[in-house]
């Protein structure tokens, strides 16, 4: 075997070549996304109206990023292309790491002069974000970020957020997994997201006398959980509560069936994305769950029916929650900037912090103090039997449901740590 | 305790085959034919796509034909680009294949969608065995089995057969190969699409296991590099032990040190570089030792 070790032409290939084409490489990647962006919209036309739009087309969460992208560009084919009267255009840029999108959001304001912002898929995405549109005095709308932190102790005027953030969640569903027991063991995710999540549920334990029995904190992109999986089985959990987000929820919990788990130890996670579930499939599918939207609900406003027809329509698939993420935090932004009548900042601010839609009996819209959007949460369980590739969820409760249980959910001014600079 | 450090000990090592199949496609390119494929992770996705389509249309014993697949598609690439660059600057090859596994992914995303495709292991290989502490699927150990046949095999193809010599000797001196009659591209047309078989049957094996996207590869390019590193550069050898290593160090980090898994075979590759530059078995580079 040792002469097959040796290279046919010759041996100039080394460590230091290696590595420098490795850096290159990398020094590649994170040039790439500043390089051949394309316009979506009529570049044609005289003095469009930008709107920025962050969403990943490389790494993790680029799966989810393709419906959030989808619902953006949606909302603005709906005004068929137009804002004030104007043509209106959408630019789309990557967030292949919060550098990536801090820098992709420096380069929508500075070179594209957006109107305002749409995206950030991650947390850690939309937080580099958010102090980009902090410093430059631009609107941005975080349609799918849940850590705590956007619009708590990080908040700031220009950002506002769509997804209830991690502590609504873990109200909602935390009383659910105390239903199934008092042993529960956290698997989260080593960033914001999963770090929020973990924090949440220990509070909440605490405060309601769980035993927390393992917790374990996970690398993004893990491809192989059943070393994870092994210690969960050992430390014989009531709950398994999950922290993990996108194709990397998908892998576990294709491990998890495949370990013999599924329907062994009941699994919980917050904010699951219907395509995490869509690729784990029919026999591996299971667990309990909130989910922000579902395009089977039959509470949908007319207004969204409408929305989830259309992109049915327009990608033969039905609207995925992101999608519908996607279209709600655009189409909030496209309106206010109708209302303000103006592409002038302030103004649209001003118009966003009194932008709301009517869902059944609540008035959804974004808080003035802290710039969260108030909405309830569903639960749901994965179906026993399922017969339609896209229909896996049963809706269980649509939660909180009084005005004063949403209040509480989502925490008063007193209670937040958004302290948000005039 | 000492259960836990036995079962995820033996986890990782069933783990670690799993690298090395990804891994050792990888690792006879580079060593045949001088070529750092960073296509290799593309390859291991376009095995498991071609492994989906192929088991929902004409069911999962049609899937096993998705590494020939992947092996024919190798082989047209290396004829229409990776030829060219035989003797050329290396960068040329880091970024021609670099960009290779972009547009594979950007196909892919172009057929398929961006959203994860369900695929499951076969009826017949669900459920698992006890022994003790230790468990273990029998998918896994299906996976276990193939990784050391594909791998037997391969080793007695290049060792005993002549086209193994043949394939041998075009690495130590192409020109000699050459003027004694044979034609060389269409060995290393083998050789590369031998490479690739192997990268789609990695993917075909990890499909049940790990999320079927377009952007997969990334999950698999990064494991493969780390193992050819310490295992040395080229080595079949080196790449089957640094596998296991990285395996069991995974498993074993999981166990005490959860949130340094992602980066226990980093340090684990740092680690044997600094004590041994060239790699576990690579040869020596003088300009370093």
């Amino acid at each position: 075997m040792t002469d097959a070790r040796k290279p046919i032409i010759n041996r100039s290939i080394g460590r230091r070549s290696l590595l420098l084409g490795a850096g290159s490489l990398g020094a590649a990647g994170l040039i790439a996304p500043k390089l051949g962006m394309p316009y979506i919209g009529n570049a044609a036309a005289a003095e469009p109206i930008k709107i920025g739009m962050i969403w990943a087309k490389t790494g993790n969460i680029v799966d989810q990023a393709e419906y959030l992208a989808q619902g953006g560009m949606l909302a603005l084919e709906q005004r068929n292309n137009t804002l004030l009267g104007r043509p209106a255009e959408i630019v789309w840029l990557d967030e292949p790491n919060p550098q990536g999108a801090q820098q992709n959001a420096e380069r929508l304001v500075g070179e594209h002069k957006v109107a305002g912002i749409v995206g950030g898929a991650l947390s850690s995405f939309a937080l580099a974000i958010s102090s980009v549109a902090n410093k430059a005095k631009v609107p941005y709308v975080a349609a799918n970020a849940a850590a705590g932190e956007i619009t708590g102790k990080s908040c700031n005027r220009y950002t506002f957020r769509l997804q209830p953030p991690v502590d609504v969640h873990t109200r909602v569903l935390a009383p659910y997994c105390k239903d199934v027991g008092k042993k529960w063991y956290l698997l989260t995710a080593a960033y914001a997201f999963g770090q929020d999540i973990k924090r949440s549920f220990e509070e909440y334990a605490k405060a309601n006398g769980i035993t927390i029995v393992g917790a374990d904190e996970v690398p993004v992109g893990t491809p192989d959980y059943s070393s994870f999986i092994l210690k969960i089985r050992a430390a014989k959990p009531d709950v398994v509560i999950g922290g993990i987000s996108a194709s990397d929820l998908t892998t576990f919990l294709k491990q998890w069936n495949e370990l013999g788990m599924r329907g062994k130890i009941p699994f919980a996670e917050i904010s699951v994305g219907n395509t995490d579930i869509w690729g784990v499939g029919p026999e591996a599918a299971d667990g309990l769950y909130t989910i922000t939207w579902y395009y089977k609900n039959p509470n949908n406003p007319p207004e969204e029916q409408a929305m989830a027809a259309a992109y049915e329509k327009k990608y033969n698939r039905p609207a995925a929650d992101k999608a519908w993420m996607g279209w709600l935090g655009m189409k909030s932004l496209l309106d206010s900037i109708e209302a303000a009548n103006s592409t002038d900042s302030a103004a649209v601010v001003s118009a966003l912090e009194k932008w709301h839609v009517k869902r059944g009996d609540l008035d959804s819209g974004y808080r003035s103090f802290d710039h969260q959007l108030v909405s309830r949460l569903l639960i749901a369980s994965i179906k026993p039997k399922i017969t339609d590739k896209w229909d896996y969820f049963d809706i269980k409760a649509e939660l909180p449901k009084s005005q004063a249980d949403i209040d509480a959910a989502f925490g008063s001014q007193a209670d937040s740590a958004c302290k948000m600079a005039g | 305790m000492l259960d836990m450090i036995l079962s995820q000990t033996v986890n990782g090592l069933v783990l670690g085959f799993l690298y090395v199949l990804i891994a050792v496609g990888l690792s006879i390119i580079f060593g045949l034919l001088g070529i750092v494929n960073f296509a290799h992770g593309a390859f291991f996705a376009l095995g498991a796509y071609f492994a989906l389509v192929l088991a929902r249309e004409f069911g999962w014993w049609a899937a096993l034909l998705a590494p020939l697949l992947t092996g024919v598609v190798g082989m047209i690439v290396e004829a229409v680009l990776i030829r060219h660059l035989y003797g050329k600057e290396p960068l040329l090859g880091l970024i021609l294949t670099f960009a290779l596994a972009l547009l594979v992914e950007a196909i892919l995303r172009m057929a398929f969608g961006g959203a994860p495709l369900p695929f499951s292991a076969p009826r017949f290989l669900s459920g698992f065995v006890e022994y003790g502490p230790i468990l273990l699927t029998k998918y896994r150990l299906f996976v276990l089995g193939v990784t050391v046949a594909a791998l037997v095999a391969f080793w007695v193809f290049l060792t005993y057969t002549p086209f193994g010599r043949i394939i041998r000797a075009g690495s130590r001196d192409a020109e000699m190969v050459g003027l004694l009659g044979i034609n060389l591209p269409v060995v290393f047309s083998f050789v590369f699409g031998i490479g690739c078989l192997l990268a789609g049957l990695a993917g075909l094996l990890a499909a049940p296991l790990w999320t079927v996207t377009p952007s997969m590869a990334a999950s698999a390019i990064m494991p493969a590099f780390v193992i050819v590193t310490i295992g040395g550069l080229g080595s079949y050898a080196g790449a089957i032990i640094a596998g296991l290593l990285v395996g069991i160090t995974t498993a074993m980090t999981i166990q005490f040190q959860p949130e340094w898994a992602g980066a226990a075979m980093y340090v684990l590759m740092a680690a044997i570089l600094l004590v041994r530059p060239r790699g576990l078995f690579g040869e020596k580079w003088e300009r370093f030792e």
